[in-house]
């Protein structure tokens, strides 16, 4: 019993980085139909930037702020230069940002080599929080890192339905020139996303390096868990990347504990399952 | 112009059957330009099949290779089954593999399409990586000893560089003799207005299915080219770089164009072999290569002719209009 509560624990605040890493992915996608296949590589940068800063000013919440900051700003850089003017044409722009995860892969390999990094916890969250029912403890910092996620899926719901600039944006989603015809600087809009969406697996990058280890081959990783992310979910939608990260947390660390030769497997067929049945995602909008 | 471009076809034959006895340094360039350039090719080949009858850009083929190669090394490496079962096998595996993805996968469109294979693929490296005491884990299978027919070494660097060279040829003639029957024609008729071929009475669905199957079979062959040619399997040749590298070949070579598929496998070859000798990193080096083509030329090398006739006609055009 403890076991599995343990393991359903490890898979919830799992889903709590695939969260944040995948929101991102779909906060872009869902106003520009723009998809970025080097979000995992982004993810990937942000872990090893945000170790890097934290080396020198020895503070977990700078670093990760920096790594937010520097991420936002990098990924709105990559935005303009390389993506804008070909942004309506989704699918060049997914086969930019793949060639653009090459290039990363290989800049990260040359910078950080192929060792295995892994941000150590910050001082006030080291230890264990005593949960009922369970025999060990469980590391505090995980249950807080599922507050941040928590946190931010809340305020990314309240900025998408309760203010004027997430009014803008869902009217965006359904018609992009209309909105722009109502006198609305839609490539400003545009841009404050991508900054946002790069600034969440900027953040994504801090935390999840924090828990998970990371190194070589992490970007691939991340890229086809926030595909499955996404893909199960449904694209676009906020709601569906938690029921998403929640699914793919779930049944990785499930399966890894007690079927590990499937574990590899079992979120792949369930997404295939998802697919067969719902094409757009559970909470996907219709194709 | 007619009639020298029909000549084209038997002179790159010609060319292809003497390169081992043409190039400099057989060992190395018959090996990793030549039968390289028919691997990589043959697996361009089956996505560009797909981009340039349906549309539809498949991130998926490693999925297909790779479970073909799996198939065979386990049965044949690890469990001593003969190859005669088991390379029908792990082709009808594979082939079957994208039956069923082709089946969910073609219920999207564009970039979900691209997003979907592309985790499909992904999926077979996580897969083949955790499910260790099958696939062998991180190692993979490795000393897959390739079978000798009638006493003759097929993994000697001549003979197996003749054997891609045949299946390539049927294959490539295969996929433009597809193209000129029924099926094909209705496929660009899918491509081109999928309402107007419906009306016409066309299953859209189950002929799309039908030529995505076909691609993974040509995938799947491929696989076999592949798990001989390094003679090992492991996720990492399933892994995302891979795919990357193999979309290269793809969009330098020219998507539209089946031919684009040897064209980009030839020049990615020889770009490599060059350029390894001045950078590690040269990975990178080809991932810049290729945003620049998708920046610059979006229809490859093979497109550029028509690009600059367009580009021409256009400007014309325009001066025409503008005096």
């Amino acid at each position: 019993m403890s076991q599995f509560l343990f393991t359903l624990l490890n898979g919830v605040t799992l889903a709590a980085v695939f969260f944040l890493v995948a929101s991102g992915l779909t906060l872009i996608f869902g106003l520009m139909r723009v998809i970025n296949l080097a979000h995992g590589g982004y993810y990937l940068f942000a872990a090893y930037f945000s170790y890097t800063i934290m080396q020198h000013v020895h503070n977990w919440a700078l670093g990760a702020l920096i790594s937010s900051l520097f991420m936002a700003i990098a990924g709105t850089i990559i935005y303009l230069v390389l993506l804008r003017r070909f942004q309506y044409e989704e699918l060049r722009v997914a086969l930019i940002t793949l060639g653009i995860s090459l290039v990363l892969q290989q800049l990260m390999l040359a910078l950080f080599g192929g060792d295995a990094y892994q941000i150590s916890v910050p001082q006030p969250l080291q230890g264990a929080f005593h949960i009922p029912g369970m025999t060990i403890g469980y590391p505090k910092f995980r249950i807080v890192f599922l507050g941040f996620a928590v946190i931010t899926g809340v305020a990314l719901w309240a900025l998408m339905s309760k203010t004027k600039f997430g009014s803008i944006i869902r009217a965006g989603v359904d018609d992009t020139k209309m909105v722009a015809a109502l006198g609305i600087d839609i490539q400003k809009v545009f841009t404050i996303v991508i900054a946002l969406g790069c600034a969440l697996v900027g953040f994504a990058g801090a935390v999840g390096g924090t828990s998970i280890a990371y190194g070589m081959g992490t970007d691939g990783d991340f890229l086809l868990f926030s595909l499955q992310v996404v893909i199960i979910g449904g694209l676009g939608s906020i709601g569906g990347v938690a029921i998403g990260s929640l699914l793919v947390g779930l049944i990785g660390q499930l399966a890894t504990a007690y079927i590990p030769t499937m574990s590899g497997a079992l979120p792949f067929i369930v997404m295939i399952v998802v697919l067969a049945f719902r094409p757009q995602g559970i909470l996907g909008r219709k194709l | 112009m007619k009639i020298s471009r029909r000549w084209i076809p038997a002179i790159v034959i010609v060319l292809a059957i003497a390169f081992p006895y043409i190039v400099p340094n057989p060992t190395f360039w018959v090996v990793n330009g030549g039968t390289r350039t028919l691997w990589i090719g043959l697996l361009a080949l089956s996505m560009a099949f797909l981009n340039r009858n349906l549309g539809l850009m498949s991130l998926g083929q490693l999925f297909f290779s790779g479970m073909t190669s799996y198939t065979i090394a386990i049965m044949s490496a690890k469990h001593g089954v003969s190859f005669g079962l088991s390379i029908p096998l792990g082709i009808i595996i594979g082939t079957l593999a994208g039956l069923i993805i082709g089946w969910v996968a073609l219920k999207t469109e564009g970039v979900y399409f691209l997003m979907l294979t592309l985790a499909v693929a992904l999926g077979l490296y996580s897969l083949s990586l955790a499910a260790e005491t099958i696939t062998g884990g991180h190692t993979g299978i490795n000393s897959v000893a390739p079978p000798k027919i009638f006493g003759v070494d097929i993994a000697a660097q001549n003979t197996f560089y003749y054997i891609c060279l045949a299946i390539n040829i049927v294959v490539f003639a295969t996929c433009v003799w597809l193209q000129r029957t029924n099926f094909g024609l209705a496929l660009n008729g899918i491509r081109d207005n999928a309402a107007r071929t419906t009306s016409l009475g066309y299953s859209n669905s189950s002929l799309r299915l039908a030529a995505f199957t076909f691609s993974s079979f040509i995938a799947s062959i491929g696989g076999v080219i592949g798990l001989f040619y390094y003679q090992a399997i492991s996720p990492d040749s399933v892994g995302l770089v891979r795919s990357i590298d193999l979309l290269i070949v793809v969009v330098v070579g020219g998507a539209s164009y089946l031919a684009g598929s040897y064209v980009g496998a030839a020049v990615i070859a020889v770009f490599e072999s060059i350029i390894q000798d001045y950078t590690t990193y040269y990975v990178a080096a080809e991932g810049v290569l290729f945003i620049v083509i998708l920046l610059l030329a979006p229809q490859g090398l093979m497109g550029i002719g028509d690009q600059l006739r367009a580009y021409r006609a256009n400007k014309a055009l325009k001066e025409s209009s503008g005096a």
